[in-house]
């Protein structure tokens, strides 16, 4: 579903953050990518949601890809991909069901949404992600009093309402406590289940990782360490993972 | 190197430092002192005529009081009048402030070229006086509180447009780029990222700026831009001190109502 094949990137101060990255991501599949500050995950996905350019290599998500796309069909492909970061990102303003429903946008083209209106079919469906979060009695709330937690929850719910074939998750319990993680990862684990999402998260947490991944992925400079099912990541692979950074 | 010497190498750097610098806050203080003293020059203040003059402000107030109660119908409708300007040329300037400030927040405007045009319209919009935009709209339209209104409109969009492109400008963006990555369009992403995080600090500034206006409304009537501002100008031509202090009453009214209540309502928006 989600396959990235020799991704590089170089910044324009000539950093080689990404080098000849590969990783594939089935339906279903929760992969976890783990790495020490700096070593490139964020940029990652970053690359991969198209908010950086990549040097070179392919971005392919259900056959299309999209390193060469730009504009229009850009936005069109990006539909099927959700990315979820690290606070959650809602508009603290309006509504928790408002946030939830602006998931829809990219298939809204009408002019009530483009005035800032929401169709109710679309509140509609946003009731039912909200719900798969287990949130629905905030519907009404706004959403800058939310707990991190719960702001992490929405953004999942705004996520599932792109329907996506692929969520990306850029450290989505940082600065959550150990419960709040673990709920929010229960919760990607159940989603790539039921929902036959392909998930790619990025964490920095090594026993949730080790909890709740199909597969790990150790990222060091820009390029993959380990590519392993869960199981196969021996404590000594991960180690090294943050021991160069400490070096 | 021992610790005594430590601290020797730095003290004598102190002594140095702390002597230029005292030197510098001297060349300061006479700078400022010069700077006043070239203004009482310049504006020939005489603070002896404040006193010598006390008979005739006397005599003014004598004959200014009691206020002429009986013309306060006359004074209804340029009140009214003043207010309108104030709110036609608030409301007008957010109008076309608004999407100038789009254009001008660096975080925001589509192209660089139309960041300079718009931070050029409201540069110039806010750099000419709303008195002297007056003047201008008196000559184009004629007398009345039209070229009032499009007087304080045209210095709105100025004033406005930079404090609403600042407003954009601070704002949290990770929200902007959320709704950018669900595939939503620019014009969506503006209408349901961008509005709904900065309409409260949006509102707050206009009604801060309608506050602004009522004044400045109170003064464009002395160019024939309309309102209450030209009632008292007829009425202190004519030695009308009565009236002139019953229009006083009226502005202080409207001035404090209306300040009372932008405040009030910019209390309630934080």
């Amino acid at each position: 579903m989600l396959e990235i094949q020799s991704l590089s990137l170089r910044y324009p101060n000539g950093k080689l953050a990404l080098s000849n990255f590969n990783v594939s991501v089935n339906p279903g599949e929760l992969v976890i990518v783990l790495g020490g500050n700096g070593s490139g995950k964020t940029t990652l996905l970053r690359c991969i949601a198209r908010i950086l350019m990549p040097t070179s290599g392919e971005i392919r998500v259900n056959g299309i890809d999209l390193s060469q796309l730009n504009g229009e069909r850009l936005r069109c492909a990006r539909l099927q991909l959700a990315m979820i970061s690290q606070h959650g990102s809602l508009v603290k303003r309006r509504s928790v069901l408002a946030n939830v429903a602006t998931g829809a946008l990219g298939r809204c083209a009408d002019w009530w949404t483009t005035l800032g209106g929401l169709p109710k079919h679309e509140l509609e469906a946003a009731r039912g992600c909200l719900s798969e979060v287990g949130l629905s009695h905030l519907a009404a709330q706004r959403a800058g009093t939310l707990s991190g937690g719960q702001a992490q929850r929405v953004a999942i719910a705004r996520g599932l309402m792109q329907r996506p074939r692929v969520l990306l998750a850029d450290e989505p319990v940082a600065s959550l406590d150990p419960e709040a993680s673990h709920d929010i990862m229960r919760l990607l684990r159940r989603l790539a289940a039921e929902e036959n999402l392909a998930i790619l998260c990025v964490l920095h947490q090594v026993e949730l990782a080790y909890a709740y991944a199909d597969r790990v992925v150790g990222i060091r400079d820009g390029g993959v360490a380990f590519d392993l099912p869960r199981a196969e990541v021996s404590k000594d692979a991960v180690r090294r993972l943050y021991l160069s950074e400490a070096a | 190197m021992s610790t005594a010497d430590i601290r020797r190498v730095p003290l004598a750097d102190d002594t140095w430092g702390h002597a230029l610098t005292m030197a510098l806050r001297a060349v300061g203080v006479v700078l400022v002192a010069l700077v006043i003293v070239q203004s009482l020059i310049v504006v020939e203040a005489r603070p002896q005529d404040l006193i010598t003059g006390i008979h005739g402000m006397a005599d003014i107030i004598r004959r200014a009081t009691p206020p002429d109660f009986s013309k306060i119908d006359t004074a209804l409708w340029p009140a009214l009048e003043t207010v309108d300007i104030a709110i036609f040329g608030t409301l007008a300037g957010v109008m076309m402030a608004v999407p100038l400030a789009v254009l001008a927040a660096t975080n925001v405007t589509p192209s660089r070229a139309l960041y300079y045009v718009a931070r050029g319209i409201i540069g110039f919009a806010r750099a000419v006086p709303d008195l002297v935009w007056a003047l201008l709209f008196v000559t184009a339209v004629g007398l009345g509180p039209f070229p009032g209104g499009l007087a304080l409109a045209v210095h709105s969009i100025g004033m406005l447009g930079r404090l609403f492109a600042e407003t954009i400008e601070h704002m949290d963006m990770a929200p902007v780029d959320a709704l950018a990555l669900t595939g939503a369009r620019r014009v969506q992403i503006f209408t349901h990222g961008i509005v709904p995080s900065i309409l409260p600090s949006l509102l707050g500034i206009s009604l801060y700026r309608l506050d602004e206006n009522i004044r400045s409304s109170l003064v464009l009537g002395f160019v024939g831009a309309g309102g209450i501002g030209f009632q008292l100008l007829t009425a202190m031509n004519l030695f009308q001190y009565r009236e002139v202090s019953l229009l006083l009453i009226v502005i202080f009214v409207i001035v404090l109502t209306v300040e009372r209540g932008s405040a009030a309502l910019r209390a309630r928006l934080a």
